[in-house]
């Protein structure tokens, strides 16, 4: 069990490497393409279409500093919430496996979510910043209602 | 595992840069050129208010030009030193 969970914490981590990679290279061609919104707006004397890019832009340094600050912070936080053996013998393996599968899952889901709202801004779409922080909401209760999942099924299932 | 199909990624993304960058630089000139079309005009009928809007014009192209340019690398290695390992 120990060996699956860390083969499987494994992928997930180079995932959340790549997926962080990606992201940054998305923001910054995210920047680029806003600028030159900016350049052709103001050229045409679209003064509204220059703000919209100016705050695009500052969205898209807002949702960087929040997927490179804010999510890590949100998960470390959360992971030492979930209650990692509830139990003994396979239990608390299995316990230990959930844990660290479901703080992986829900990291990956939420940066996830911040890589799909770069990557709409990079490609001149609105930046869906409420969409990115909706879904960390979602993955924000999943890891609360695990926390107190796991002791129950510790519970249930039997503790020593 | 990911490193190959982020190297993709990042040959994609960096092409694009380039595209971008070049468009940029034929917007801002294409943008410079009617300035100053449009401030020789002016001067050469005497709309003084127009030759100022031209000039005023050309020097926000050149900020914005080097805002994209030398503003954003910075930024990019701001979040790359932000960058972080799996909180998990």
């Amino acid at each position: 069990m120990t060996a699956a969970s860390s083969l499987l914490l494994t992928f997930l981590r180079e995932a959340w490497l790549a997926l962080a990679s990606a992201f940054l290279a998305f923001a910054l061609l995210a920047g680029i393409a806003q600028m030159l919104r900016v350049s052709s707006a103001s050229v045409l004397g679209a003064s509204l279409w220059v703000w919209e890019s100016v705050s695009a832009l500052l969205s898209v340094v807002v949702l960087g500093l929040f997927a490179f600050l804010g999510i890590p912070q949100i998960v470390s936080a959360l992971h030492s919430t979930l209650p990692g053996a509830g139990g003994c013998g396979p239990i608390s393996e299995l316990g230990t496996l959930a844990s660290g599968l479901i703080g992986g899952l829900a990291a990956l889901r939420m940066l996830k979510a911040a890589f799909v709202s770069m990557l709409s801004a990079s490609i001149g779409g609105a930046s869906t910043f409420a969409n990115a922080l909706i879904e960390c909401g979602e993955a924000l209760f999943g890891m609360i209602l695990a926390s107190a999942a796991i002791p129950l099924a510790a519970w249930f299932l039997g503790t020593c | 595992m990911f490193g190959p199909i982020l190297e993709q990624i990042l040959a994609i993304a960096r092409d694009a840069w380039a595209f971008m960058a070049g468009l940029l630089i034929v917007v801002a000139l294409l943008g410079g050129m009617y300035y100053v079309l449009q401030g020789t005009a002016g001067m050469a009928f005497g709309g003084s208010r127009m030759t100022s809007m031209a000039i005023i014009g050309v020097v926000g192209l050149v900020i914005i030009v080097l805002f994209a340019f030398l503003l954003l690398p910075q930024i990019g290695e701001m979040l790359e030193s932000f960058q972080p390992q799996a909180p998990f």
